[in-house]
């Protein structure tokens, strides 16, 4: 079920309606339910899948409790993550690596979601392991956890020791959470639909025939896409937590408008997909040593981080290749090159305060950042090494005419529209920087806010794209 | 929460409103850029009876392309309206003509019929639910209660009573301010350079399913209705195939089963039939792979269709 179908908006209506007539302490088994039935809704066989993982968990964390030797429990621990992240490795790599190698394939594909809930399966073993949750909560929890309808096909990968006790305390909404839950989840659907979708035929046309493209098309390309799957996967994550704060649930922030960040280093660790980073950092990074084994250490830590991200990524959306990898590896790449520099620059910053501090320097930061990473999505996005490679080398071969080309090119009502929403978006972000959006349409009188949402909602009537497109992360 | 229930009630009531609003800029916009939707020309047709009736798919659309339509009547003397739509099959053509004699008469009805409308749903109950369809449709009572109907008899979806009645496909019509052209039509003056992948792609396209003989039968079922419903209001039905390129004819699936089971239903009915599909083949009489240009129509009408337009007799 889309967030974005009529389906949805029934099933959520009488979601909510049963959710607030039972008494505290039954909610659970009918948000349980009621994710299954969410799941199960287009591909029954998908719920096979989520339960067989749920029962491994479930097995597995029981058996932690019980199990006192160390040995034992690390054991178990081991099981638990090889059946988990071992069936996603073998779901998104057996078929290409068996391409590859020439060997007969088995048509392994996993539902929808499974990358998610699979990391969602991981965390809450390794934190079942650590015991950082209470050992009280019945099996019914942990599958809701797992389960949890508004995050399962893109998350955010929350983690159990934050949602298992909003859980057992009764799942209770309240006036502020809801309306700011409806805010969040409205502002979500404005972005998939309005903005996402508004640029998708744009960015499919000229990465379909990047041969053919003309270098200002693909640069255009470059740069909707970077916009397009910030507002696809963002909006996402907005509705997931917006709606669960319909229900009394606080999932965790997934975006923190990350195209402002001043660094490779900020956008990854603190604004982009921060859920997984953070998974990364407790459950891949620290565990390796993070920064505290030596600088090489450190630079490989870092490095293999961004690859296992990269081969994560595969198959979101744009199949499994190896543009995946050179993903991964360029981003591993510029956070070498500023843990490299960064006390070169520190020191010039120290010499030079009144230029740190300057705007100018700012902005120019985040434009850089903004850069590195769109060339980074050229590899996310494009259809082969050959095509990324291809776009990037037809854009450097024309960058220094690119202004007088963009001046000749005969560009349509579409492109207009989608550099206006992006403008929008930019403009939105800006403010909410300084100061959360929300809190000021709190403060905003009664008329200007309410003429704020009609306005969202009149856009999303007039100019949204509702012919259910897939959100991109959810395609895996 | 009993806090947020008046606020929220008292939003959604300026919502609706806005909504109505909406709705009714939308209506009258469509009304404006209205062209080529079978209803459309239904609700804005002049008064008075018509001589014949089209129905069927896309090569039957080509006959009321640019002043096509205009130049029949003229040479004829009869009045024609061309009700076919895009990848519309013998479900919606019945949906259309029914619409249509519960407003005015016809004495003829000419039935273009193409194979792949009787092989699969995505042509018959799945059309209804075309946005593309929907926003192009005038709001009316009558139409929101037969579609309806067809909800609860025939099988289509109930979603497209929604959309319809909400107006949501015509509010949310990104091509809003165009004129409702079908796409072939601007190409109705080329001349088609054939392409075996483009042939390829048209043909997987018209059978999004494999031709079933249940489909079949189901479809034949339609136009059978089609031809009670016409001698019930004292039309006579007429049906032809239009002309298409051979290579285009042999690469359709189940043409040869389809052809035997439509030549029995209409000898049954005692329905005139006239197959014209390999009449006219060079390239220069198409302006894509199996859609018949200027030249094409003006020479399949001046030797095959003026004769049954203008004569009671059957054959050409």
């Amino acid at each position: 079920m889309l967030f974005t179908s009529l389906e949805f908006f029934v099933f959520l209506a009488f979601a909510l309606a049963l959710h607030a007539v039972l008494p505290a302490g039954k909610r659970w088994a009918w948000l349980l339910a009621a994710s299954y039935l969410f799941y199960g809704f287009l591909q029954p066989s998908n719920l096979l899948y989520l339960g067989a993982v749920t029962l491994v968990v479930v097995a597995c964390a029981r058996a932690l409790q019980r199990a006192a030797r160390a040995w034992a429990r690390r054991a178990l621990l081991a099981a638990g993550l090889a059946a988990v992240l071992g069936s996603l490795t073998a779901f998104k790599f057996y078929d290409f690596i068996a391409g590859e190698l020439s060997l007969p394939t088995l048509g392994l594909k996993a539902p929808a979601g499974y990358s998610f809930y699979a990391f969602s399966a991981a965390s809450y073993l390794i934190d079942a392991f650590h015991r950082r949750f209470p050992a009280a909560h019945g099996a019914g929890h942990a599958a809701l956890y797992l389960a949890w309808f508004p995050k399962i096909f893109a998350g955010p990968i929350e983690r159990a020791t934050s949602f298992l006790p909003q859980v057992s305390a009764g799942l209770r909404a309240d006036p502020v959470r809801v309306v700011l839950g409806l805010q969040l989840a409205g502002w979500g659907l404005f972005k998939k639909v309005v903005i996402a979708d508004n640029l998708a035929p744009i960015v499919d046309r000229s990465f379909a025939i990047a041969a053919f493209a003309s270098p200002i098309e693909l640069l255009v390309s470059v740069y909707f896409f970077a916009f397009q799957i910030y507002c696809d996967f963002s909006g996402y994550a907005d509705i997931a937590i917006g709606v669960s704060l319909l229900f009394g649930l606080q999932l965790m922030e997934n975006f923190r408008r990350p195209y402002l960040s001043r660094s490779t280093a900020e956008f990854w660790g603190e604004r982009w997909h921060i859920s997984l980073g953070r998974w990364f950092r407790d459950y891949l990074y620290i565990p390796l040593g993070g920064g505290r084994a030596g600088p090489l250490r450190q630079y490989a830590n870092l490095m293999l981080v961004f690859l296992v991200s990269g081969l994560w990524h595969a198959g979101l959306g744009y199949g499994v290749g190896w543009t995946f990898l050179v993903w991964g590896a360029l981003n591993g790449a510029y956070q070498w090159a500023g843990l490299a520099t960064r006390s070169f620059w520190r020191r010039v910053g120290d010499a030079l305060p009144r230029v740190r501090a300057s705007t100018a320097l700012a902005v120019l930061r985040v434009l850089l950042t903004f850069h590195l990473i769109a060339i980074s999505w050229v590899f996310f996005r494009a259809q082969s090494l050959g095509d990324a490679w291809l776009i990037l080398k037809k854009i450097g071969a024309r960058l220094a005419e690119m202004p007088a080309l963009l001046a000749k090119y005969p560009f349509t009502p579409d492109h207009y529209a989608g550099l206006a929403l992006i403008a929008l978006l930019v403009a939105v972000e800006i403010a909410d920087e300084r100061r959360s959006i929300f809190s000021r349409l709190a403060a905003a009188p009664a008329a200007l806010r309410w003429a704020v949402w009609y306005a969202a909602i009149a856009a999303m009537l007039l100019l949204g794209r509702w012919q259910a497109r897939e959100f991109i992360y959810m395609q895996f | 929460m009993r806090s947020l229930l008046k606020p929220a009630l008292l939003f959604v009531a300026v919502g609706l409103a806005i909504y109505a609003g909406l709705y009714y800029a939308a209506e009258r916009l469509m009304m404006r850029t209205g062209h080529a939707n079978p209803l459309f020309k239904i609700a804005t047709a002049r008064e008075g009876d018509v001589d014949w009736v089209i129905l069927g798919a896309s090569h039957a659309m080509t006959l009321d392309f640019a002043d096509f339509n205009a130049r029949m009547e003229r040479d004829t003397g009869l009045r024609i309206l061309n009700l076919a739509g895009p990848g519309t099959g013998p479900l919606y053509n019945r949906f259309v003509l029914e619409h249509l004699l519960g407003r005015r008469r016809t004495r003829n009805v000419l039935y273009v019929v193409d194979g792949f409308a009787f092989y699969s749903r995505a042509w018959n109950e799945e059309r209804f639910a075309d946005a593309k369809l929907l926003r192009r449709t005038p709001s009316e009572p009558a139409i929101a209660a037969r579609l309806w109907d067809y909800a609860r008899r025939e099988g289509v979806d109930p979603r497209a009573v929604l959309d319809y009645v909400s107006g949501f496909s015509k509010i949310n019509n990104r091509e809003r301010f165009k004129r409702d052209v079908w796409e072939g039509e601007a190409q109705f003056e080329r001349e088609v350079r054939r392409s075996a992948t483009a042939l390829k792609k048209r043909v997987a396209y018209l059978y999004p399913d494999a031709a079933s003989e249940a489909a079949l039968s189901r479809y034949l079922e339609e136009l059978a209705a089609i031809a009670a419903l016409a001698r019930r209001s004292g039309a006579r039905l007429v049906v032809v195939k239009m002309p298409v390129p051979a290579q285009f004819l042999g690469q359709l699936p189940g043409e040869a089963a389809f052809d035997a089971a439509l030549s029995r239903l209409l000898s049954a009915q005692q329905v005139c039939f006239a197959d014209f599909s390999a009449a006219l083949e060079a390239p220069r009489f198409y302006f894509d792979t199996d859609h018949l240009n200027r030249t094409g129509l003006t020479e399949f009408v001046n030797a095959g269709l003026k004769p049954i337009l203008l004569s009671r007799d059957c054959a050409p």
